[in-house]
């Protein structure tokens, strides 16, 4: 069956529809806190948009398709052009999204640790920033117009015995220190408190969408 | 003598050998539970699964869990492992709910509880440890997290992962009534399957 990604946005919101055939698979909505149906969606302007647009009635420019999705596992890092980036509970862990808007190129990692490694490993924060660039830039990305946005980095434990737990301020500063080092504009974070997160970046329009995992709440930024 | 048991070359022996460990332990776990809330326990088929960390979050299930982690040591204060124990949000409040004999219960309440049973059932996956194999094993106070799995897990995953790219998992799940579902994984250090190859090499 053929799965679409629409990016929908318009005077009320915007959203990122997973549409495969007739069915509403998932939906990633700006409007999702104010919403009667949160996340089952009936309709609302933004999705009845969406389905004429598949039904071909109604030709919309403020609809774009996205080529699919990747997900870096953790200590990974996916890049990619036109696809939706995703990194999944994420508790200490920073989902770190680096963009060229001029080319479409962008990726994303899930750093696990901070500092870097000598042995080239993905899972630490500088280690995972610099070989994504470098990848970037071989896809076609142009080195001075990357910007970056992060989000994670929490400490999820409401009671706690064990110090060694404490690793998500550590793995935010880390982050935040080399991409400064990199001279890499940091457009938005989000790190810290006490949730674990889902980050997800959406090329159509360069945001990035973070879910708190436990309580559901979505930002876009 | 340390000996790095190499992770991503476990052999069929060591996993036995792990499994049953990991059985022993959670079947006195399951027992301390049953006796606790005063209702029948099953245990599931427990599984071990050496896998790279970046594919971990397929592991676990996609829901909230109230997740309780417990390190574990040996006598010489080595870093055994992990027991982490993940309560499905429904589960724990069924659990919380049905010790104090009340359906609702303030946070503070419910947290302190979950913890207590979490170090209840370790306690006794410990003490079945010693008396299978004589290992010590040690267990901390608990630390206590509301949140997806890998969320609750990932600072314990990136202390491991300092030393490795591979993780062992030991994971069982207890059920009792149709509502009770508790999930139990264990994630050992090298340091411990080490212990446990030399007790069965004098065997």
């Amino acid at each position: 069956m053929s799965s679409v990604f629409l990016f929908i946005s318009n005077e009320s919101g915007k959203a990122i529809f997973l549409i495969s055939g007739d069915v509403l698979v998932k939906s990633f909505c700006s409007l999702s806190d104010t919403c009667p149906f949160q996340d089952s969606c009936r309709s609302c302007s933004l999705l009845n948009a969406a389905k004429n647009y598949l039904a071909g009635t109604a030709p919309d420019s403020r609809i774009k398709t996205l080529d699919g999705e990747l997900s870096a596992g953790i200590g990974e890092y996916k890049i990619g052009k036109n696809v939706l980036l995703k990194v999944m509970g994420l508790g200490s862990c920073i989902g770190v999204i680096l963009s060229d808007v001029s080319t479409g190129i962008c990726g994303i990692a899930h750093v696990l640790l901070p500092g870097a490694s000598d042995r080239g490993e993905t899972k630490y924060a500088e280690t995972a920033i610099e070989k994504m660039v470098e990848d970037m830039v071989k896809m076609g990305a142009r080195r001075s117009r990357i910007t970056a946005k992060f989000a994670g980095g929490a400490q999820v434990f409401k009671h706690m015995s064990l110090d060694i737990l404490k690793i998500g301020d550590r793995n935010a500063i880390s982050v935040e220190e080399t991409l400064i080092k990199k001279n890499i504009p940091i457009l938005a974070k989000d790190v810290g408190g006490e949730v674990g997160r889902n980050v997800i970046f959406n090329p159509a329009d360069g945001s990035m969408i973070v879910k708190y995992t436990a309580k559901g709440e979505v930002l876009w930024l | 003598m340390i000996l790095m048991t190499d992770l991503d070359k476990l052999g069929e022996e060591e996993m036995d050998v792990l499994k049953e460990l990991g059985n022993i332990g959670t079947g006195h776990a399951a027992t301390s539970l049953s006796k606790l809330l005063n209702k029948d326990v099953y245990l599931s088929v427990p599984k071990v699964k050496v896998g790279e960390i970046k594919n971990l979050s397929r592991e676990f299930i996609g829901e909230v869990v109230a997740g309780v982690i417990i390190a574990l040591q040996d006598l010489e204060e080595k870093k055994s492992g992990y027991l982490y124990i993940m309560f499905p949000e429904k589960s724990a409040r069924k659990i919380a709910g049905d010790l104090f004999g009340m359906d609702e219960l303030d946070e503070e309440m419910y947290a302190s509880t979950i913890m207590e049973v979490g170090n209840i059932l370790s306690s006794s996956f410990c003490d079945a440890s010693a008396d299978f194999m004589n290992i010590i094993l040690l267990p901390s106070p608990p630390s206590f997290a509301v949140d997806v799995p890998t969320a609750v897990i990932d600072s314990v995953v990136s202390q491991m992962a300092k030393n490795t790219n591979h993780i062992i998992l030991f994971e069982t799940s207890l059920s009792s009534d149709s509502d009770i579902k508790i999930y139990l994984a264990l994630l050992p250090e090298p340091c411990l399957l080490d212990d446990m190859m030399k007790i069965m090499g004098r065997l």
